[in-house]
This record gives C-alpha cells, sequence and structure tokens, in this order.
C-alpha cells in the first residue's frame, strides 16, 4: 500500500441516537466546567465556591433573578432577530449597529416628543420607529447584496460603526445635557416602559416574539421560502421563488426586531441613550443563534444561561475579588465547549489502523474507505 | 458505549482533583476577626483595579477604614466593579443596599442618573455621588454629593510648572515669547475648564509670558489617545506637559521628547523620574471618614460636602521630584499654599485674568430650570470668581484669554 492514510480522518454522521447526543452535550458542559475551574484554581479561588457563588449571586435572591432576566431579553431577543437571517445563510453582523439605530431612534421621541403625547402612545411610537430604524439599517446591506452581490458580512459589520458613531456624535452634541457631561439626560417616566415582576415589560415581549418566530420559521410560506434560500439559491430561484425581495425582506424584518431590541434596552433598562446602548449584545446573540441551531425555544434557555454566566460574574468579582477578565475567559470556555461538541454530534474521527470494517469489507479496494457520508481530511 | 462510561470517569476524576486543590486553596480566604459589628459600605466603580482613577478610591477607602478603626468603628468595604452608567448601576446600588451597606458610593459622574433612580426605595441608606451634583438638589434626603475644591491643588501645581517655565528662560533655554504649556485636556466640561484655567493662572503668576495651549481628547482616559495628543502639543511648540486624563502616557511621551510634565490623579515621577515635577490629586479619605462617622454616629451628612479644599486634606500634591522641578519650587509652594488656605489669594482673582480683553464682572454659578445653562447665583464678587462656593461641582467654565483651544468639539 503506497498511498498515505491521514492519522485521522473524519466522517460526517448521520444517525446518532438522541440520548447519546445529549450525553456528549452534557460532557462537553462538564468539560467546560473542570476547564474553568482550573483557571479559577490558576487565578487563587476555590472553584466550587466560585461556581456556588456565581449560582447564588445570580439564582439565589430577587435581584439577582430580575438582572437575569434584564440581561437575557436584549440576548433572546436579538438571537430571534438573527435567526431567520442566518437560517437564510445571510450573515447579519450588523445587529449590534441595529439595535443600536432603533434605541436612537425612541431616544429622539423620548426627547423631543415626550410632550406632545400621552405615555402609551409615545411608547408605541418609540417602539414602532426603532423597529423601522432597525429595518432601515439592516435593509440597506441586504438592498446592496440583492442588487449588487456584496458581501453582506463586511457590509452589515461596517454599518455597526457608523450607527455608534451616530448615536456618539449625538452624546456629545445635540442631545448632550450639561456641556462637556457626554451624557444625555434620563427619560421622563412617560417615556419609560412599564415593569411586571420588577423587570420592564420588554420580557413580554420577547417570550411573545419567541412563539412568534416559531411560528414564523416553521409553518409560513416565508419561513418555507428562507429555509430553502438557505439551502440553495438556485433551488429557490428554480422553484419560482424571488431571491432579492426574499433577502430584502427578511432581512428587514431580522432588522426591525433588532431595533425593537434598542428601543426596550434604553426605554425599559437604562432610561437613557448610551454610545454603547448595544453593549456587545448584538454579537453576543450570535452565538446563542447558534447554540440554539436557530431554535427559538432553545435560545430562551442559552440566553438565561449566558445571563446567569454574566451576573455570576460581577457576583464573584465583588465577592470573591475574582478580576472580572477570569469570568470571562470561563464564559469563552463554555461556549467554545458548547459549539465544539456539536463537531464530535455531526462528524465522526477515525485513527489510523482502526478503520471501522465497512459492511462488505472483502468487496472494498484498499485505501478505500466505504465509511458512510463523504470524507474529509484533517 | 464503553467509551463513554471512560471519559465519564475520567471527567469526574479531573473533578474530584480540581475540588479537592480547590478546598485547600480555601485556607488563604482572609478571615479576620471582626472587633464589634462591622459597618458595611458600598462603593459602585466605573473600572476595577487596572485604571488608576479607580486606585486613587480604593487607596482613600483603605486609609479610611484605617482611620475610622482608630475611632473604633469596623469598616466592611463591598465594591462592585466596571458599571460606568445605565441599568447595571442601578442594580449595583441596589445590591449593595439590599447587602445591608449603610451608605453606597458611586465613583463617577455618569453613573448618578442611575443611582437616584434606586435610592429612593432605601430611605435609610445614604447614596454619595462623588464628582457629581445632582444629588443635593434632588428632593431626596438621603442623596449627597461631593467635589473637593480640586482647583486649589491645580493652582498649586501650575505655580510649579510656571517657576520651570520662568527658569528656562532665565538659562536661556527658551524666549519669553516660547513659554507654551501643553495640556491634555479630556472634554469641554466644568470640570475640565475649571481645572485648566486655574492650572494656567497659577503658571502665569510665576511665569508672565507664558500661554497655554489645549488638546481635547474626547475620552477621560484613552492611553495612546492621550500620547498622541502630548506628542501633537510638543510639535506644536509647548515646551511642559500637563494633563485632564486618566493615564500616565503624557507623562512618558514628555519625557521621551526632553520636556517637564505636571500630572494629575497619581504621582507620575515613577513612571517619567526626569520628566513629571508634581502632581495635584484628590484624597477621598477625609469624606469617607465623614459620612461613615456621621451614620454611625446618627448625625446628618451634608448634602454637598463644599468647599473642602487644600486646607482640609481634601486636595493634596504628590511628592514634589526636585530633579526636575527649578530651585526653590518648595519654599514657593509652601507661601503660596498658606495664602490660599488663609484666603489671601483668590485664585480666579478677576484682576489675574481676561475674557475677550475684557475684566469679567459677573457670570452666574448655577443652573436651576435644568436647560444647562447657568442662571442663578452670581459667582462674582469681591473681586474674584468664587468657584465651588455655591456647590461643591466646579461650574467656572469661562474662556480666558492666553489659553488656545484645539479640537474644541469634544
Amino acid at each position: 500500500m503506497t498511498e498515505k492514510v491521514p492519522l485521522i480522518r473524519l466522517t460526517k454522521r448521520e444517525d446518532m441516537a438522541k440520548s447519546k447526543v445529549w450525553l456528549i452535550r452534557l460532557l462537553a458542559f462538564l468539560l467546560a466546567l473542570v476547564l474553568g475551574g482550573l483557571v479559577f484554581l490558576i487565578a487563587g479561588a476555590n472553584p466550587i465556591t466560585a461556581y456556588s457563588t456565581m449560582i447564588a449571586g445570580s439564582l439565589g435572591k430577587a435581584t439577582g433573578i430580575r438582572q437575569v432576566v434584564k440581561v437575557a431579553v436584549p440576548l433572546l431577543g436579538t438571537a430571534l432577530a438573527l435567526a431567520p437571517c442566518f437560517a437564510m445563510r445571510f450573515w447579519n453582523i450588523g445587529a449590534e449597529g441595529q439595535i443600536t439605530m432603533g434605541a436612537m431612534m425612541a431616544t429622539f421621541f423620548a426627547l423631543k416628543m415626550v410632550n406632545s403625547m400621552p405615555s402609551p402612545v409615545l411608547l408605541l411610537v418609540m417602539g414602532a420607529s426603532a423597529a423601522i430604524m432597525g429595518a432601515l439599517w439592516a435593509g440597506i446591506p441586504a438592498f446592496f447584496k440583492a442588487r449588487w452581490g456584496t458581501n453582506e458580512t463586511l457590509f452589515t459589520l461596517m454599518m455597526n460603526y457608523i450607527a455608534i458613531g451616530i448615536v456618539g456624535w449625538l452624546q456629545g452634541g445635540p442631545w448632550e445635557g450639561k456641556p462637556g457631561s457626554q451624557i444625555i439626560p434620563m427619560f421622563d417616566e412617560r417615556a419609560v416602559l412599564p415593569t411586571v415582576f420588577g423587570v420592564h415589560i420588554g420580557w413580554i415581549l420577547v417570550l411573545v416574539l419567541t412563539f412568534l418566530m416559531y411560528i414564523y420559521m416553521t409553518k409560513t410560506k416565508h419561513g418555507y421560502e428562507i429555509a430553502v434560500l438557505g439551502e440553495s439559491e438556485n433551488t429557490a430561484r428554480y422553484a419560482g421563488m424571488d431571491v432579492r425581495k426574499v433577502m430584502l425582506r427578511t432581512a428587514c424584518l431580522s432588522g426591525g426586531i433588532a431595533g425593537l431590541v434598542g428601543f426596550m434596552i434604553c426605554s425599559g433598562a437604562d432610561q437613557t441613550l448610551y454610545q454603547n446602548v448595544a453593549g456587545g449584545v448584538g454579537f453576543t446573540a450570535i452565538t446563542v443563534t447558534w447554540l440554539a441551531q436557530l431554535n427559538p425555544f432553545a435560545m430562551i434557555i442559552i440566553s438565561l444561561l449566558l445571563a446567569v454566566l454574566s451576573k455570576g460574574a460581577s457576583t464573584i468579582q465583588t465577592i470573591m475579588g475574582v478580576p472580572a477578565s477570569i469570568s470571562d475567559i470561563i464564559t469563552g470556555i463554555i461556549l467554545l465547549c458548547m459549539l465544539g461538541c456539536e463537531f464530535f454530534i455531526n462528524y465522526k474521527m477515525i485513527f489510523r489502523g482502526h478503520e471501522e470494517l465497512p459492511a462488505a469489507p472483502e468487496t472494498a479496494a484498499p485505501g478505500v474507505t466505504a465509511a458512510p457520508g463523504k470524507e474529509v481530511e484533517a | 458505549m464503553k467509551k463513554f462510561i471512560a471519559i465519564l470517569l475520567t471527567l469526574a476524576m479531573v473533578f474530584t482533583f480540581a475540588a479537592c486543590g480547590g478546598s485547600n486553596g480555601g485556607n488563604e480566604e482572609p478571615q479576620g476577626e471582626p472587633e464589634g459589628e462591622a459597618v458595611k459600605v458600598g462603593m459602585v466603580c466605573i473600572g476595577d483595579d487596572n485604571a488608576a482613577y479607580d486606585r486613587n478610591f480604593y487607596m482613600a477607602a483603605d486609609a479610611a477604614k484605617e482611620r475610622l478603626a482608630e475611632e473604633g468603628i469596623n469598616v466592611e468595604w463591598v465594591y462592585t466593579y466596571n458599571h460606568p452608567e445605565g441599568d447595571a448601576v442601578k442594580v449595583d446600588c441596589a445590591e449593595l443596599a439590599d447587602a445591608g451597606c449603610v451608605a453606597v458610593f458611586c465613583n463617577s459622574y455618569g453613573q448618578e442618573p442611575s443611582m437616584l433612580k434606586v435610592a429612593a426605595e432605601y430611605p435609610d441608606v445614604i447614596f454619595a455621588g462623588l464628582t457629581n451634583e445632582g444629588s443635593w438638589k434632588d428632593n431626596l434626603e438621603n442623596t449627597v454629593n461631593a467635589f473637593p475644591s480640586i482647583y486649589e491643588g491645580r493652582y498649586l501645581a501650575g505655580v510649579a510648572a510656571g517657576m520651570k517655565l520662568q527658569e528656562m528662560i532665565n538659562n536661556g533655554e527658551i524666549t519669553e515669547d516660547e513659554a507654551v504649556i501643553g495640556y491634555v485636556g479630556a472634554y469641554t466640561f466644568a470640570e475640565v475648564i475649571s481645572g485648566y484655567t486655574a492650572f494656567y493662572l497659577g503658571a502665569k503668576a510665576e511665569c508672565p509670558t507664558a500661554t497655554m495651549m489645549v488638546e481635547f481628547i474626547g475620552s477621560w482616559g484613552d492611553p495612546t489617545m492621550e500620547a498622541n495628543t502630548a506628542q501633537d502639543l510638543i510639535d506644536r511648540g509647548a515646551v511642559l506637559i500637563s494633563q485632564h486624563s486618566d493615564s500616565t502616557t503624557p507623562a512618558t511621551t514628555a519625557q521621551a521628547n526632553g520636556v517637564p510634565h505636571v500630572g494629575y490623579n497619581i504621582s507620575m515621577s515613577d513612571v517619567a523620574p526626569e520628566a513629571s515635577i508634581i502632581s495635584s490629586r484628590i484624597d477621598w479619605t477625609n469624606y469617607f471618614c465623614y459620612v461613615i462617622r456621621s451614620i454611625v454616629n446618627g448625625e446628618k451628612v451634608e448634602q454637598d460636602y463644599c468647599q473642602h479644599g487644600l486646607a482640609d486634606g481634601d486636595v493634596v500634591l504628590t511628592e514634589l521630584n526636585e530633579n526636575v522641578a527649578a530651585a526653590g519650587t518648595a519654599e514657593t509652594l509652601a507661601n503660596v499654599r498658606a495664602l490660599i488656605e488663609n484666603g489671601d489669594l483668590q485664585i480666579f482673582d478677576t484682576s489675574k485674568f481676561t475674557v475677550g480683553g475684557e475684566t469679567v464682572t459677573t457670570a452666574f454659578a448655577l443652573d436651576t430650570d435644568g436647560d444647562f445653562v447657568a442662571d442663578s447665583e452670581e459667582a462674582v464678587f469681591d473681586g474674584a470668581f468664587h468657584e465651588s462656593y455655591f456647590q461643591s461641582a466646579p461650574y467656572f467654565a469661562l474662556r480666558i484669554d492666553g489659553i488656545t483651544l484645539i479640537n474644541e468639539a469634544y
């Protein structure tokens, strides 16, 4: 045999038992906890105390739980926004900017129109204008992609910086409160979202959105078109779909939801507008969407998990003096393990000399594997 | 399936190992035996140990703890970190209050609006906005603010700078017209304007031909930007650098260019021993002690901690770097300091500066209608603009002659 066999080969697996899939995920999570524990040890903290402090700080009392929900709301909302785009293989990296522009529009009405309409109307106008602005911000790159095939990943990414720049200018310029302070005054109470159980009603909105998005993605013609387009643009075209229209419509829907999230953050949580109103949510939500494999209900769990980690991180810094960067490392490890384990669920590793024998080995030519699926060299 | 059990067992072993290692480490936890019941005090910090700005507060907190312990008050500090503004600050304030803190200090300007939203729910807790001005004006009894009179320290630091410039002129290193100060500023904010104007007036008192360029960077702290701006000022002809920004890079840039420097917040003589002459800073120890002591003794905490400066030790200068300072600086500083402390020297003496060529005869101190334009309390009387007199937070925002502003958009 002269042909060189690579040390490890990968084959796609198709039919792994559900229970085994979940076992792998559980193992990956445990592995992440162990690795994170080692990081804690290196940082000089007791891992058990650290983990239990994180849980106690985030879920042990009412203020903690409320904060977890408040952190999870924009994450879930933005993950929902990204889902249809990603299903269509349109890489919207611009949720950060769409949130920011949505928040900006809502803030415009909160600051300038507060005296001209009653509170419920004002809030509706703020929400609607935020959604329209977010849709517009996503629609621009989508239009260019649909029309001239530009790269939407770069385009949406660049739009983020423009949005953040615009708010930065407003914050230090036309909308600034005390000269030089770089602070926009707090909203009037009439422009603030009401609360239910101590958290702004954004949490109810995103839960409703989760359900609606599930229906939209799985039960509607639009959802079907998105799925087909995601599989193959040519198939979609062959099936008579208006690819440009679907692309533009889906991107605008995505941006609209992100804009709505921006409204919830500035009106519900911060009650004013800051340049970093999105605070990285637009990027973290990408991970949420992927981890949930575009399943809206799974996104609830994942965004809550991330919120617990984030709240827990600030708790251990306060109580144990563990730097926030250590918590960031641990969050990173957990995400990496969770995303990484999907690889082992989807692919099988074959080591040299351990080839699994095909069903009819005597007919297979040497050097040719008969493992199912296509092979990838590693 | 066997493989899986093997992996599971391995993981379990590693986990146990990690857990054991952890419990050994547990012994290192500080377990100071409390003498009497500890008074919990919270601080919401804009950054953490990595920021020079925050370290200035931790030093004061530790010093206050020590001083109060001598008085029999046992203080336990609880910090939250890295929240400059917004909802996170509200949560921090609420959690610190829930945790039993009798006072919660917010150490940055941007945190105050959020702090005020929470304070009403905890009437028994004192919420203090440091370097703020909204708390004393609101309707809540339990919100207070403080801003020591740092402009006095700035003036003194300016005196040290002016003496250096005059010495350079006398030695023939520069001509009279070349005595240009370069100042790295954060924003065109009253606190910054008041600071650099006081600094300039101090310098001018010792070097009458001195002029100043202030270049704004649009950030409270950005090491690269601060360094580049200091370099730009030097390239524009500045022969001495000072700053209102959080990092030490203006000092190192000055040293790299062979130009003297005057710092802020912390002593910068260790990073730039051949350039940095002295720094002015706020020492929060007194204020922390005052608030905590008042609460413990059941006394009312002043709504606005006003007119506490050099004389009280709330504003201090760091150690003078004799290697760089002009000869006789220490003596002159001591003399000028005495004049400031006994009130013989008014920092913003209206006979010492002009605006648009005119002497200033009137200027308002406070804004009462919320449009951010001062509209009440005449600050100019008895021949001087009275800074930090009607409220502790600086309100001097006049643009005096002799100072050129660069990049004013910030």
